[in-house]
């Protein structure tokens, strides 16, 4: 007998509700992806990955690198492959849900940068419709324009949507200061209370928190014409498993 | 930023449906008709605003036309208008499918696929390929080139886009609903489960264009070893229309489609529900995966109009 398919917003829950990352401490466990490329292109993929972290458009500089054959959760990463491990924004739902704040996951898409300001999301794909991770599949050169975004400053980027009560507004600035001291700097822009954040409508009495997508480095490679393939939303992982980009 | 006011968009869609200039006066009667009354006045208020933000342009005194980054803005903006509009904007065509499937008559939706002169051999035997496998929608397509919408160089082909079987159910006095767009994984012939859903009614970009442009669907192993994933479509009905449907199922399959892959309130992964009956087909998208995957450069519009269904069978 086949398990129905599992939505989107089923799993950023499931997976939420274990994030233990304290930002304050900066340990505990957070979401992460896996990204799969080969492994002579591991050079290319890092040089890609410091100038997107550089460029800010990075959920956080924290990555791990898994050797072929190595394991990381229940994945064997392939022979002449290598796996990249960035940290998943939905890192960021696990942190308010600690922090008492109801979040609700929207949708992931495409948010629209003019001269380094973002502007609107231009693409949406709703997490309660779909059962694959909107900004996975979203990574395809048609769709983003990320190197053009770290270039020049405007461009095309991955961003994903969640949704708190305007009563726990004050808890999600608190969370917000707490990040910004943190290694996770993926907060792309707050929205006020029944105002759409980025173009993207709110419910009535709740306010939008938009985050940068953690497969944007990988769009980037991906747009560079190298191949890699990215599962969202894959497992967690301590922290301190992870190491700065910029260290490699 | 542009004040991207619904207004302003709805001006720039009647823009791109109709490709020759419009006057303000024939723009205000549109307008009218989908909802917002306008004065000629403040039509050609709105319209100097959208020339000044590059989206228009006057045609001497013939009226305006939409720029392509006219047409771009109508792609990108009111994200949260948009989610769900290109089911919407099929269910017009659904509406307009005159298609009768006893007499083989009527009007059927089609998609437009644009190729390259000198890959057009390549892309019918994409094509043909889909249909040998059975595995495509409709096992026909039509080329044209002498169409205004396909390029000098190029060549179009037109086949049939399964939104005609709405047509078909509604005109039957089936209410149905596309629900789904998703991957259907083969084994051997058999349709064994899907892969991923995504729902028309939570997204702004095509989910079965989605899956081909982030290379997540593998006709070309499905046609030569009859194991891969294809692209398929889930349709609900009220479950009280079963037998009704099932007669219709069996004029579309005497008409000559491939249709369904499975119906029931249980089917494959899908969350069951007993009242309301899946359908779930294979999406004419399926020749354009194919072709995409062989690497030949393919551009579709899904929905791209209606056509007598004979143009397009003897062809």
């Amino acid at each position: 007998m086949n398990l129905p398919l599992k939505f989107v917003h089923t799993r950023i829950e499931e997976y939420a509700m274990q994030v233990t990352f304290d930002p304050r401490e900066g340990r505990g466990t957070v979401v992460y992806n896996l990204s799969l490329i080969r492994k002579e292109d591991l050079e290319y993929a890092i040089a890609v990955m410091k100038d997107a972290f550089k460029a800010g458009i990075c959920v956080s500089g924290l990555v791990r690198f898994i050797e072929e054959g190595a394991s990381v959760g229940d994945f064997q990463v392939p022979a002449g492959h290598c796996a990249i491990i960035t940290m998943c924004s939905s890192t960021l739902d696990g942190v308010l849900l600690r922090k008492g704040v109801p979040s609700n996951p929207i949708g992931g898409g495409v948010v629209e940068i003019e001269n380094r300001i973002p502007r609107r999301f231009t693409h949406m794909i709703l997490y309660e419709h779909t059962t694959i991770d909107p900004l996975q599949a979203l990574i395809s050169q048609e769709i983003t324009s990320v190197n053009e975004m770290m270039r020049r400053g405007s461009g095309n980027i991955l961003a994903n949507i969640r949704q708190c009560h305007m009563e726990a507004e004050t808890l999600v600035g608190e969370v917000i200061d707490d990040l910004a001291g943190s290694s996770f700097s993926g907060i792309l822009d707050v929205g006020l209370p029944n105002t759409p954040a980025l173009g993207v409508t709110v419910d009535p009495q709740y306010m939008g928190i938009v985050a940068l997508g953690g497969t944007n480095p990988m769009a980037a490679i991906k747009e560079g014409g190298v191949f890699v393939v990215t599962q969202a939303i894959k497992g967690l992982m301590e922290v301190q498993e992870m190491q700065e980009i910029l260290e490699f | 930023m542009i004040r991207t006011e619904r207004k302003y968009i709805e001006i720039l869609r009647i823009l791109k449906e109709h490709r020759e200039p419009m006057g303000a006066k024939r723009l205000s009667e549109l307008m009218a008709e989908r909802g917002f009354v306008l004065s000629d006045r403040a039509v050609q208020y709105y319209l100097r605003y959208l020339d000044e933000m590059g989206f228009t342009e006057k045609v001497g005194n013939m009226g305006r036309i939409l720029t392509p980054y006219g047409k771009e803005e109508t792609e990108s903006a009111l994200v949260g208008d948009r989610i769900g509009f290109i089911i919407s904007k099929l269910e017009r065509l659904a509406f307009r499918s005159t298609f009768d499937p006893e007499t083989g008559t009527g009007d059927v939706a089609y998609n437009l696929s644009i190729v390259h002169e000198e890959r057009l051999s390549d892309a019918m035997k994409a094509f043909d390929e889909v249909i040998a496998a059975r595995c495509g929608f409709f096992p026909r397509y039509r080329v044209v080139d002498r169409d205004p919408r396909v390029p000098s160089g190029s060549a179009g082909i037109m086949s049939i886009c399964s939104i005609t079987m709405d047509g078909v159910f509604q005109r039957h006095g089936i209410p149905v609903r596309m629900a789904y767009g998703g991957r259907l994984d083969i084994q051997h012939g058999e349709a064994t489960r899907f892969v991923d859903l995504i729902g028309y009614r939570g997204t702004t970009i095509d989910p079965l264009q989605l899956f081909i442009s982030a290379g997540l669907t593998s006709l070309s192993s499905l046609v030569s070893t009859g194991t891969g994933t294809a692209l398929a479509n889930v349709r609900e009905i009220p479950a009280l229309a079963e037998q009704r449907a099932r007669e219709v199922v069996a004029q579309m399959k005497k008409a000559g489609f491939i249709f369904p892959v499975a119906m029931g309130n249980s089917v494959f992964n899908l969350v069951a529900d007993p009242y309301r009956l899946s359908i779930v087909a294979f999406s004419g998208m399926n020749f354009v995966a194919n072709t995409v995957e062989k690497g030949i450069p393919i551009r579709t519009e899904i929905g791209a109009g209606n056509i007598p269904f004979s143009k397009i069978h003897r062809d």
